[in-house]
């Protein structure tokens, strides 16, 4: 019997022990769930680790690469020239890497360091935080409350979303505005942010939308989490940056810039003499 | 009581040290317990409290102080530690502050605030040659500290190694190069060292980035002056001035002389609106 599918506004009268033993028990177990979820976070997040200082200095040292890359033109010619030969030393000895012998390391050695297997244990530990509960919140929904309607939306879908919404349920008639719990389960996922913004504080651990955006990059990246940094390559890396810097400092034609500044000249001429 | 803690806050926020205020301000609140209205930032307030009392030498203030901070955090917190120095200090037991801040190191060499008070106790103690040595091992590790860079340049200073406080003050310009104040060191260091050309042209940086400024135009006058005596007396073979004095790269004569005069004008100026004896002074001083 095909045909078109009626528009008009279709009725239907719900149980109200559907509301009071469906709507709201789903909204309170995942308040609850959310609340507990942060306060395990935070028992179980342990102290970042404490960086000891051959790290630092590692880690401060590309840095000073990248500031003399930054902001190479303010200083006189002479004085780029001294640093940069310096720097450019210093990375090519290793001399400010933590562990001068290593430096040639394999990433399962850099894996193996202590430091960083800590620090990649703690970033599984969070997502396994994150992805847990939901699975098991959405599979026990799945399992006592399907096969029923709980909710009208109050505005249209396309006919894709009954696949989803009303899974239970097979009619082929149905307005997709009514949906089942599922439907609620999601509804409730994004909606609580808000709340737990109120309850717990700004930055929280029982934000469901996080876990998804995480699951989502790292499907995408096929990446482990916290992968450790090989400083040898990233200060050679440096090395080349600043090798191939044309240093021209900014204070070439300050004479005339401050002429034109306080009104004695026009504009400046680009000349070869000063 | 809340209007005090506000004004407290900004003191903290401004990073300013304002001793009396802060104890005219803190005393009320002390004395009737009010404090306890800060909540969780009464710890800050009792640590700004503390350095207040330090610094106008009421030392029985700043131990009570230490003491209700001792109850809260303990003989392990870095931060109580450092306080405890800093009474030693005070009281003039120096070495049993050196030997505390010696101990915190060994522990973590990572410590900043020991480092740094380490240094500032060695500094206050005129030992200047070990104060530039830790401070120099200091900037090893933590080369992006500018002012840590520029404490080394005011220390290289008091020791008249120009070349070196040169050096530092590079590093503090490379990290902040849009402070005319910066500037305006380096180009006195440059003066003082004989590299008029950089001097020149790092007081001119000065007057670009701070209109009118009065420190950096003396300085446009004078250098652009002296490089022309220089230029002009050595250009017609008489060898007047000493021959340290870097002219190479210094602008042609009639630029030279067109930026003497901007800066004459300019001063004439700015001291416009001052009275006659200045006025009078600085013309004299012009007509050099």
């Amino acid at each position: 019997m095909g045909g078109l599918i009626e528009s008009t506004d279709q009725t239907m009268f719900l149980d109200p022990a559907i509301r009071n033993w469906v709507l709201f028990p789903i909204t309170v177990i995942m308040v609850l769930v959310g609340v507990f979820r942060h306060q395990l976070t935070i028992l179980m997040t342990g102290q970042p680790a404490k960086p000891d200082i051959k790290e630092i200095r590692q880690g401060k040292a590309l840095m000073r690469g990248h500031t003399l890359a930054q902001n190479n033109s303010y200083i006189p010619t002479a004085a780029f020239i001294e640093r940069k030969k310096y720097l450019c030393q210093a990375y090519e000895d290793g001399t400010y890497l933590k562990d001068k012998t290593s430096k040639e390391k394999s990433p399962t050695d850099l894996m193996a360091d202590p430091k960083n297997m800590e620090a990649m244990m703690d970033g599984m530990k969070k997502q396994m935080m994150g992805i847990i509960p939901q699975t098991l919140i959405m599979g026990w929904i799945q399992f006592f409350f399907s096969g029923f309607i709980l909710i009208k939306l109050p505005f249209p879908l396309g006919l894709r979303f009954k696949q989803m919404l009303q899974s239970g349920i097979m009619t082929p008639n149905m307005d997709v505005r009514w949906v089942s719990s599922i439907s609620w389960y999601f509804i409730n996922l994004f909606g609580l942010r808000g709340v737990f913004a109120l309850l717990l504080g700004g930055e929280n651990s029982a934000d469901g939308t996080r876990d998804m955006t995480a699951m989502s990059t790292m499907g995408a990246m096929g990446q482990q989490p916290g992968q450790p940094q090989d400083f040898n390559k990233q200060f050679l890396g440096m090395k080349d940056n600043l090798s191939i810097i044309y240093h021209e400092w900014d204070l070439e034609n300050i004479e005339q810039r401050v002429l034109v500044k306080y009104g004695k000249q026009a504009r400046i001429f680009k000349s070869t003499r000063k | 009581m809340s209007s005090s803690l506000k004004l407290l806050g900004e003191i903290r926020q401004s990073s300013e040290r304002r001793p009396f205020e802060v104890l005219k301000l803190a005393e009320p609140l002390l004395n009737k317990g009010s404090i306890a209205q800060a909540g969780d930032e009464v710890w800050l307030v009792y640590e700004q409290v503390f350095l207040a009392a330090i610094d106008e030498g009421q030392i029985d203030v700043a131990k009570a102080v230490l003491e209700i901070l001792h109850n809260r955090f303990g003989e392990e917190s870095q931060r109580v530690k450092r306080l405890y120095g800093l009474v030693s200090e005070a009281t003039g037991h120096p070495e049993d502050a050196k030997r505390l801040y010696d101990d915190m190191l060994e522990k973590d060499a990572t410590n900043v605030l020991a480092n740094k008070r380490l240094i500032a106790l060695l500094k206050s103690q005129g030992q200047y040659v070990q104060a530039i040595q830790e401070l120099v091992s200091y900037l090893d590790t933590h080369g992006n500290d500018f002012e840590a860079w520029l404490e080394l340049t005011h220390l290289y200073l008091d020791q008249h190694l120009y070349s070196q406080a040169a050096f530092c003050i590079e590093e503090v310009i490379l990290q902040q190069p849009a402070n005319h104040y910066f500037h305006l060191c380096y180009a006195e260091i440059s003066y003082t060292m004989g590299n008029l050309d950089v001097a020149l042209k790092e007081y001119l940086r000065v007057v670009e980035l701070s209109t009118d400024n009065v420190r950096g135009f003396y300085g446009v006058k004078l250098t652009a002056d002296r490089i022309l005596d220089i230029t002009s007396s050595r250009g017609s073979g008489k060898s007047k001035g000493p021959s340290h004095l870097k002219v190479e790269n210094a602008p042609q004569k009639a630029m030279l002389e067109r930026l003497s005069q901007l800066a004459a004008e300019r001063l004439l100026a700015i001291y416009s609106g001052s009275g006659d004896a200045m006025k009078k002074t600085l013309e004299e001083w012009l007509k050099l």
